[in-house]
């Protein structure tokens, strides 16, 4: 009723159908694994509401893209032109608001250990009699540091003010002096930077691109196991032999599943990878042909992954317990927050073995930079090598690791 | 009133927790090694030199002194030079740099002719953190050179020594100091808001498991008869025990960062164990709710997993609640880890008086009375389990 593997083999072989035999026992995996989705809710949630609503959620999260109207204290103790112009320019930046003033430091810092502001702006007594003497005006700002894209906004702001009020006071100051005008009329140099991939430099368009990579990943190994543990807990309660499971020899078993996740995933990629974009405006450049084709290896390995350590799980609850975690760990080793330039090699190399780590370094320079498949090679061939490497683990896995020999006869991992 | 129940109903919590290694695991490995890696990962502290590009159209001697410059920038590191913007372009969409510096032709011959020659860098903005070190590096470079030049040919001229040339280059100068993380340093910045984000969905995740899965086997009963019929006791001998190992296990996670690593702490070492250990008791207070609500094995465990894995982005650990839409920022304080955020950032990073975080440490006390309420509920589950698969 079950056939040995080993006799899977002896079969290919010795008669001559063996191939075809072989196809049609993937076939029967692979239809029989589509039912096993759809009747199990716990895997629909995974596949497709995770899929349909994680992207949504974490867009909607970041969609401010940038951090405005930060309310800092002013503490003028200059009061002069000068320094109110000061003060008046900071306030109409886009990122920084005056909260309020106040007399000295202490008061300053009251007011912000009450959490009403995140910044203190000291203008010291002599900044506008520098000024009128020609002199290098200080002010100092005491930035809090507790989220550091706060801190990066004040220092873009204050940069540009510092720059813009200079210029101001040079020009009057050349004027006055009677210098010839032309030697320094402006900087001898212009510059200008450019900002490529995230333009407006925002935070949904920077992180979201890397995430949805992520949730495709790490929502497909949760479903993946959790297969795995049902069917884990339907071969406990018959003895060992899981009467939904459709006799199969690993490699037809691991194939006919893989194109069953494939196929369920390839529709959720376009909506994740292109409408989620488009529907929230965020950088969009790639071609969908480029990316589509690009993401394919990662559920080719994802699967093989999933199905090579579903061998482990024993039960269908606890798959999560282990898998969600590794989402956060994950995340970093991919190099979206921290690059992977920084880090030493050993955790290089275990994100070099992590299928979402290439699936989101490539997937972001095509979707944000406008990238080709073809400038993607070296992310791309890793994918498809990852996939070819969780191929064996998982026939390995499949064929050796099932707890008795008896069991491995019936593979329905 | 005597206390055997209770003993014997923790007796039974502890008998389950080390009947199979999955808890253990979770509850002390995870974050122990979490911790380490984080630590371990950003050892470095600083991205610096980030690998970059130069594109010098024009090879001359102004050109080579502004290049020469770039490389010694601690920002980035030149790695490549190259003919023209499309092979540059070309090498940041194959990932080889993050950007680069482009040189205009005859630069030179237009900065000493004074027709304003103008200089642009290219940052890709797709990874952040590179990214703005990158723009840094480039944009002092930019300056700097610029203002070298106008500061000579103001010296030049002789009618302003080099301070008074100085300041009217920079007339005002801004010092900004960031308080307490002055090197901006990613490690301090990211392990203190993610280690914490890790022990409450650990602990979320082990509650809800520990506690749903009497349901599913149906041992709830048994449970229930052996706490001599109250729900509480039945679920304090498992909260309990656990609260007292992920307490510890959390210590010891500070420990790694403040004592080992010399992370910035300004405030006394109780304050932040005192916020771990209510942390732990508030992200059971919180599982224990989903419990409640949902007593049933995976849609708890699976709930508990969705927000904790939600709370590391809501509880705006990087992006500030202030700027989130209202309608989504407003979840942000219905996640124990964010109280746990606001008193780290108050006392550990600023070290400022414990009495304006007290509204943090109530807040985290609230989140196990809120698991009591919906206790009668969960009883009737106990009493009675139904398991759906």
């Amino acid at each position: 009723m079950f056939p040995d593997p080993q006799n899977i083999n002896d079969m290919k072989s010795s008669s001559s159908n063996g191939i075809s035999s072989w196809f049609t026992t993937l076939f029967k995996v692979w239809r029989r694994e589509y039912s096993m989705v759809f009747s199990d809710i716990g895997v629909m949630l995974f596949f497709f509401f995770l899929t349909l609503m994680y992207p949504v959620i974490y867009t909607l999260i970041y969609n401010p893209e940038t951090v405005t109207d930060i309310p800092i204290v002013v503490v003028d103790q200059s009061r002069s032109e000068h320094s109110r112009e000061l003060t008046r320019m900071i306030d109409a930046t886009s990122s920084i608001e005056v909260y309020d003033y106040a007399p000295t430091l202490d008061e300053a810092r009251r007011i912000q250990n009450e959490h009403k502001a995140y910044g203190i702006l000291v203008i010291p007594s002599d900044f506008g009699k520098k000024i009128g003497r020609g002199e290098q005006a200080t002010a100092t700002f005491y930035a809090e540091m507790s989220l550091l894209l706060r801190y990066r906004a004040f220092v873009s702001s204050l940069t540009d003010v510092q720059l813009a009020m200079g210029a101001k006071i040079t020009q009057e100051d050349i004027a006055t002096i009677g210098l010839p005008g032309q030697s320094v009329s402006g900087t001898p140099i212009n510059s200008e930077a450019v900002m490529l991939g995230d333009p407006t430099q925002g935070f949904a368009s920077f992180i979201i691109p890397g995430i949805v990579v992520l949730i495709l990943q790490q929502s497909m190994l949760l479903g993946v196991t959790m297969l795995a543990g049902g069917s884990s807990e339907r071969r406990r309660r018959n003895g060992g032999i899981d009467p939904k499971a459709v006799p199969a020899g690993p490699m037809a078993t691991i194939f006919g599943k893989t194109f069953c996740y494939v196929s369920l995933y390839l529709p959720i990629c376009i909506y994740v990878l292109d409408i989620v974009p488009t529907i929230f405006h965020l950088p969009h450049m790639g071609q969908l042909s480029d990316y589509m084709l690009f993401i394919l290896p990662l559920l080719f390995a994802t699967s093989f992954l999933g199905l090579a350590i579903s061998v482990l799980v024993t039960e269908r609850e606890s798959s999560m317990l282990v898998i969600v975690f590794t989402s956060v760990v994950f995340l970093f080793l991919s190099g979206l927050t921290w690059p992977r330039y920084a880090m030493n090699g050993f955790w290089t190399l275990v994100g070099d073995c992590i299928p979402a780590t290439w699936g989101i370094e490539g997937f972001i320079r095509i979707n944000s930079n406008g990238s080709t498949l073809a400038q993607e090679t070296h992310p791309y061939t890793m994918l498809w090598l990852l996939a070819a490497i969780y191929l064996i683990c998982a026939y390995l896995a499949c064929r050796y690791l099932y707890p008795s020999r008896r069991r491995a006869l019936r593979p329905g991992i | 009133m005597t206390f055997r129940p209770l003993t014997r109903s923790i007796r039974e919590g502890i008998r389950q927790l080390v009947s199979r290694p999955v808890y253990l695991t979770c509850l002390v490995a995870v974050p122990l090694i979490f911790t380490l890696f984080f630590i371990n990962l950003m050892d470095e502290g600083v991205a610096m030199r980030v690998p970059s590009g130069v594109v010098d159209l024009d090879h001359s001697a102004l050109s080579r002194k502004v290049t020469r410059t770039l490389a010694a920038s601690q920002y980035v590191d030149i790695s490549a030079d190259y003919e023209s913007f499309h092979q540059a372009n070309d090498a940041v969409r194959r990932g080889e740099i993050f950007g680069f510096f482009m040189i205009p032709s005859d630069f030179q011959k237009n900065t000493l002719g004074q027709r304003q020659p103008t200089i642009t860098y290219y940052c890709n903005m797709t990874y952040f953190v590179p990214a703005s070190l990158m723009f840094k590096g480039f944009k002092t470079v930019a300056v700097t050179t610029a203002g070298g030049l106008v500061q000579a040919t103001l010296v030049n001229t002789g009618f302003v020594g080099e301070d008074a040339s100085m300041a009217l280059i920079q007339p005002v100068s801004m010092q900004i100091q960031g308080i307490n993380n002055p090197w901006m340093n990613y490690n301090y910045y990211l392990t203190n808001s993610f280690v914490p984000g890790m022990i409450a969905l650990m602990v979320a995740l082990i509650t809800a498991y520990t506690i749903c899965d009497e349901i599913k086997r149906g041992t709830s009963v048994r449970l229930m008869h052996q706490s001599g019929g109250s729900v509480l006791i039945a679920v304090l001998g498992k909260l309990i025990p656990q609260a007292v190992i992920e307490t510890v296990v959390g210590a010891a996670c500070l420990a790694i960062m403040y004592g080992f690593n010399h992370f910035p702490m300004h405030c006394p070492a109780w304050h932040m164990i005192l916020a771990m250990m209510l942390l732990v008791i508030a992200s059971q207070g919180f599982a224990l709710t989903i419990c409640c609500i949902i007593p049933n094995l995976r849609f708890s465990v699976s709930l508990c997993a969705l927000t904790g894995i939600l709370a590391f982005s809501i509880a705006a650990f990087s992006f500030p609640v202030s700027d989130m839409y209202p309608e989504i920022g407003i979840f942000s304080y219905i996640l124990p880890v964010r109280y746990y955020f606001l008193i780290y950032a108050d006392q550990a990073l600023n070290g400022i008086p414990l009495y304006y975080s007290r509204f943090y440490y109530i807040a985290l006390l609230i989140f196990p009375l809120t698991g009591l309420i919906g206790l009668p509920r969960l009883k009737k589950r106990m009493l009675k389990p139904v398991y759906v698969p």
